[in-house]
């Protein structure tokens, strides 16, 4: 019985721990590369609105901000991007800013802890530019993206 | 025998009944009317998310470049700041890298909508400094901004003056299409 519940002590530490949780897996992966703050709170909208063209100065505002991108895979995981090939500048770095709204291919390794999913792009395979085109439906979003004397 | 396994159900629910901890007594965390929203203030030890990760750990969380997150004393969760106090565009690194690797109170919203995986998401809006009871906000990023980037200064909100996203929008256009159909968008658009 000593032995059943040093295991089972030993098993339940395990689960607990943050070195099990963080545990990397290999995958590969398509989808946006989004605003996660827009994305999460519903600030600006569902869902559907804070991607894509609609979105995409808002995106790129974010991303120079220092919100944190993420990676929305086609159904409809969001992976927390930590580092993009040799850029870990995840807090407004230029890789990415530079790839906000688009749809790429990558590469990687997910680490899962308390809820979200964390990924690490070890290569973009392939960089589809924005697909999501969505303008036509919702305008800018948010509605002052385009100054008036742009417009 | 009754009480091993009395010991053993303990055991396996001790993660359940800490996920279920209520964080919001005390809170002085003002409403952003955000679907999923739910005040939280805690102590928690300010992380480098990549290094807590993975083991890549450069000198002081990454010196402001990377995102850093919140591991929650109470439990060992790891929280991920994604907003600041300021209305805008901000996120939470620059407020939170003066404490790397410091435990520190922290007072916001957490976001939890599961239905699109929104969990431990955080906005952050006031810190309290180890070894401090004052509470301070957090919103020092547009000051960060405007020291790194002298050569903008100007009037309006930094978002429409920042080198980077302009010539972004110069490039492709604020739909981010190319300027032809960037024109072609905006005809419908504001028709």
């Amino acid at each position: 019985m000593k032995s059943l519940l040093l295991s089972t002590f030993v098993a339940c530490g395990a689960l607990m721990s943050p070195a099990f949780a963080a545990e990397g897996e290999r995958i590969s992966v398509k989808g946006e590369i989004i605003d996660t703050w827009c994305y999460f709170s519903g600030v600006m909208g569902g869902p559907d609105a804070v991607i894509g063209s609609a979105h995409h100065t808002c995106a790129l505002w974010c991303s120079a901000g220092g919100i944190p991108v993420g990676l929305l895979a086609e159904d409809g995981t969001v992976y927390m991007v930590m580092k993009i090939e040799d850029s870990s500048d995840s807090a407004s770095g230029d890789t990415q800013l530079r790839l906000a709204s688009h749809v790429i291919e990558a590469d990687g390794m997910l680490y899962k802890r308390d809820g979200l999913n964390y990924l690490v792009v070890e290569e973009v395979v392939t960089d589809l530019d924005i697909q999501v085109r969505n303008a036509e439906d919702f305008g800018t979003v948010p509605p002052f993206a385009i100054p008036k004397a742009d417009r | 025998m009754k009480k091993t396994l009395a010991l053993i159900a303990a055991l396996v629910a001790a993660p359940v009944s800490l996920m279920a901890q209520d964080f919001s007594q005390g809170s002085q965390a003002k409403s952003w009317n955000l679907y999923g929203e739910v005040p939280a203030i805690f102590d928690a030890k300010v992380v480098d998310i990549l290094c807590e990760l993975t083991g890549d750990c450069p000198d002081n969380c990454g010196d402001g470049n990377r995102q850093l997150g919140l591991v929650r004393t109470d439990d060992d969760v790891l929280i991920f700041p994604n907003k600041n106090s300021q209305t805008g565009f901000q996120g939470a690194s620059a407020d939170l890298l003066p404490h790397c690797a410091s435990t520190i109170g922290v007072d916001g919203m957490l976001i939890e909508d599961p239905d699109i995986g929104a969990q431990n998401i955080y906005l952050l809006q006031l810190i309290r400094p180890a070894g401090s009871d004052e509470w301070i906000k957090a919103n020092t990023w547009s000051k960060r901004w405007a020291e790194k980037h002298p050569e903008a200064a100007g009037k309006g909100p930094w978002f429409r003056r920042d080198p980077r996203v302009k010539a972004e929008i110069e490039r492709e256009g604020y739909f981010g299409l190319g300027l032809e159909e960037d024109k072609a968008i905006k005809a419908i658009v504001f028709e």
